[in-house]
């Protein structure tokens, strides 16, 4: 034997060698891609110090030093990695269980490698009985295809010096070309379309109607005509050798997603108009708010309307589009990005009816809910949520229209959570009031306002309603026995009408008319109207834990305010009306408050939420 | 040896994209050069759906962020135009007696060219989207088929080097050994701030590498 066959074999050997971690490698590269829960994705920690002795490939001694360099910088895991792991510079993490049985594939091998992988499709309530699958599909949507052709014969006469030299620089080419070959093999695994689906099952936890397999198998079984249309091809630049070449290709299909998996997420898309915190924790100190109930419904054209009649937040629409009157007029411009246009505009001067029929229903039973977080503005300590106005620049108005009057209403409601929503009805005009005017409240604190404060109370209640009221009570500029009896009759529709708004609802189209106050569309009755609404607050306010700031005011309001809401907790809602409306021609009357009046009225407030809640709850079923 | 150039397609990107997609092309083309032993890492990327790999190299991260950096800058300053960065690989002879070269000499075997066409978009986006009225308005419409252009672009602009790489590797010299090198020396150029001083580079470039056949 001459020394150049034994180094020719010995060469022979290591070729093979090569070749056979070759099939190896592009099997791990590919499976490591496109078997969930088995691949690199899902390893943290980094291996391979050990291993750097055990390499046998012919470059090793270069790479093992450049291995202890790099794996010195990286950190080190429990995972031990397999010895192959390093074939051709390329330290993969895991190590699929299909690649046990590879030895069939090696250098003499004829038959090709071939990876079929595999999109399967059952339905979530698949049964698991072997013999039912009606609907499991599969498809293969790649197939890979690894081929050693020996198309040349091993020349084996050369001189030993250059044949050594030939076949080493031979080998050293072979392996450099096998690990250009296998680098772009590990960037196209992920370029094509199958890796997101890989990718899809790897990272989401939901429970998937497809999932990915493979199969390996040394045939190539035709693809069905139709099914090859659909395939494209990609083929590698076969690698050279002096016993044949290496030849890897795939066939993929470029529209997997099509294939009936999931539907993709939506795009996540930015919300320019998001309202921030402000928005959703008040709503969460309110139980009752029957905020669920609500839903998603708010579309977009909803929420300004509900505005308007109420206070209806929803705590999915605080996320929403709408509106929210905020305390930060940035917040309010950061809707969703489906804010609906007529959400930010407000007609001045009308109520519009609301495009979606549903939602004003929505809102309305949840007005009061929503309506008790409106006193955010206020600087009161209230939780209570912003009030979703439209129209960025309305929120702007509801802050100037912030002021210490406001304090009233949200201090009260801080205080008397359980009787947040439905309670609040009457005193609802002083919330808008303060949302709407505060600065005027606060001028026309007096008895005199009384009447118009509840008066303009009870017409709020009524949608349409209740911007004409408002109007009308601007034309008189002072409280009238004749509006009180329309509020009465509004009162009352609004304690039976599911579509009940809160009268203290801000009126967007008010607020985008910094002139035009609650319920009012003239500035005179708005400013007698704000007047009449705050000292209506300041009268409900006589519990002793709330803030006393404004008890000093007004002794007046506050009896006439207990006298309405004594009168009704005790009657029926029509009678109430009835026994405001008597209260409030008899506005000038004084009483002095007590704490058992007030634990009277607290026990009507529960009351009332709770046929109120009722309502809500009807209108929404 | 022959220096393999490889013209990449041009891509139009924003100016926020172009970071993503430099690194994106940048540590494709590397991976494919980073013959020592290396950990591939997986990037997804933020503005794509396109998920290429690095080698894993911290370092080698670092200079390419920071090339990416300063063409940023140099974009800035210089907004819609047309830019080209190359990635060239050289093998450092040593010295030659020429004299009128350096004493080391880089031999480039290959090189890359990056064309990007930078458009600025940003102040439309802004106003856009405070006039914004509808869930999804024209412009964010375009924003979208845009988008969805440039990954397309950047997909094809892989492959491309995909299949550079593959078709061409006999040029590629002997895999360094020993050093702890894990990729081959290489360079990033990125246009200088005048147009005739890259120029300069060029020819300066030339000089140093000479004519080929000049070179044993």
């Amino acid at each position: 034997m001459a020394p150049s066959h034994n180094h020719s074999h010995s060469d022979a050997a290591k070729m093979e060698q090569i070749i056979t971690e070759f099939y190896t490698k592009s099997l791990h590269i590919i499976l490591e891609s496109r078997t969930p829960y088995v691949s690199s994705r899902n390893f943290s920690g980094e291996q391979i110090m050990s291993m750097s002795m055990s390499m046998s490939s012919p470059s090793s001694s270069s790479s093992s030093a450049s291995a202890s360099a790099s794996a010195s910088a990286s950190a080190a895991s429990s995972v031990r990695p397999r010895p192959r792991d390093k074939w051709f510079n390329l330290a993969l993490r895991g190590y699929p269980g299909a690649m046990e049985n590879l030895d069939l594939w090696h250098h003499s091998n004829p038959e090709p490698m071939v990876v079929d992988v595999v999109l399967v499709q059952r339905p979530l309530d698949w049964d698991p009985t072997p013999n039912f699958s009606p609907t499991r599909e599969e498809i293969v949507i790649e197939r890979w295809v690894l081929q050693y052709d020996h198309t040349r014969k091993v020349k084996d006469n050369h001189s030993s010096g250059s044949s050594r030299r030939s076949s080493n620089t031979t080998l050293h080419t072979l392996y450099k070309k096998s690990m250009l070959l296998l680098r772009s093999l590990y960037l196209t695994v992920r370029l094509l379309p199958a890796y997101k689906v890989f990718r899809d099952l790897n990272s989401s936890a939901q429970l998937r109607t497809f999932s990915l397999a493979y199969h390996v198998s040394s045939v190539i079984e035709p693809f069905p005509r139709s099914a090859e249309a659909e395939m494209q091809r990609f083929g590698f630049t076969p690698v050279e050798t002096s016993a044949g070449r290496l030849c890897l290709s795939v066939l993929y299909r470029s529209s997997v997603l099509d294939l009936g998996s999931d539907p993709t997420p939506l795009t996540p898309q930015v919300i320019p108009d998001y309202v921030g915190s402000p928005l959703a924790e008040p709503l969460k100190r309110f139980p009752s708010l029957p905020v669920a109930g609500l839903g998603n419904h708010g579309s977009p054209s909803s929420l300004p309307f509900s505005r308007r009649h109420s206070w209806s937040f929803d705590l999915y629409r605080a996320s929403s589009p709408s509106v929210s009157f905020s305390p930060s007029p940035t917040h309010s411009e950061s809707n969703a990005s489906i804010s609906n246009p007529a959400s930010r505009r407000f007609p001045p001067t009308s109520l519009p009816p609301h495009p979606p029929g549903t939602s004003i229903a929505h809102k309305n039973t949840t007005s009061f809910d929503e309506y008790c977080p409106s006193p955010t503005f206020s600087p009161s300590p209230s939780p209570s949520p912003p009030i979703y106005i439209p129209g960025t620049h309305l929120s702007k108005d509801l802050l100037r229209s912030e002021s210490a009057p406001v304090n009233i209403p949200t201090t009260r409601l801080s205080n008397l959570p359980a009787l947040s929503n439905k309670q609040y009805l009457p005193p609802s005009p002083p919330i808008k009031s303060t949302r709407s005017g505060t600065l005027r409240t606060d001028k026309f604190a007096g008895p005199i306002q009384t009447g118009a404060a509840v008066e303009q109370l009870f017409s709020l209640g009524k949608d349409d309603n209740r911007k004409y009221f408002g109007t009308k009570i601007s034309s008189n500029d002072s409280p009238r026995i004749s509006f009180s009896r329309s509020s009465s009759r509004s009162l009352q529709d609004d304690f039976d009408d599911p579509e009940f708004d809160c009268p203290f609802d801000v009126d967007d189209d008010d607020m985008t008319d910094p002139g035009s106050r609650p319920g009012s569309f003239d500035q005179k009755g708005h400013i007698s109207q704000d007047a009449a609404v705050g000292d209506l607050v300041r009268m409900l306010k006589k519990a002793p834990p709330l803030c006393p700031e404004f008890s000093s005011s007004v002794n007046v309001p506050q009896a006439s305010g207990s006298e309405i809401w004594s009168s009704s907790i005790q009657e029926p809602r029509p009678a109430a009306q009835n026994a405001v409306s008597a209260s409030v021609t008899s506005s000038g009357l004084v009483r002095l408050k007590t704490t058992a009046d007030a634990l009277e009225e607290l026990q009507g407030y529960r009351e009332m939420k709770k046929l109120l809640l009722k309502q809500g709850s009807k209108s929404y079923t | 040896m022959n220096c393999e150039v490889c013209q990449l397609k041009e891509l139009e990107v924003e100016h926020f994209e172009i970071r993503e997609v430099l690194r994106c092309i940048l540590h494709t083309i590397v991976f494919h050069r980073a013959l020592g032993l290396v950990r591939p890492k997986d990037v997804d990327l933020e503005l794509f759906d396109v998920t290429y790999v690095q080698c894993g190299d911290v370092e080698l991260e670092k200079k390419i962020d920071e090339k990416i950096e300063h063409f940023i800058s140099w974009v800035e300053k210089h907004p819609n135009k047309k830019s080209q960065i190359c990635l060239s690989f050289y093998e450092v002879k040593n010295k030659q007696p020429y004299w009128f070269t350096n004493k080391i000499e880089r031999l480039y075997w290959e090189q890359w060219y990056i064309n990007l066409n930078v458009a600025q978009h940003l102040k439309a986006h802004s106003s856009k989207s405070h006039n914004s009225k509808v869930v999804v308005d024209p412009g964010e419409e375009e924003r979208i088929a845009r988008r969805a252009a440039v990954e397309a672009s950047l997909r094809e602009v892989l492959f491309q080097i995909i299949k550079f790489v593959n078709e061409k590797k006999d040029h590629v010299p002997p895999i360094p050994n020993g050093d702890g090198v894990v990729y081959f020396p290489h360079e990033i150029t990125i246009p200088s701030s005048s147009d005739s001083a890259f120029g300069m580079d060029m020819i300066k470039r030339m000089l140093q590498t000479g004519h080929p056949t000049m070179l044993s």
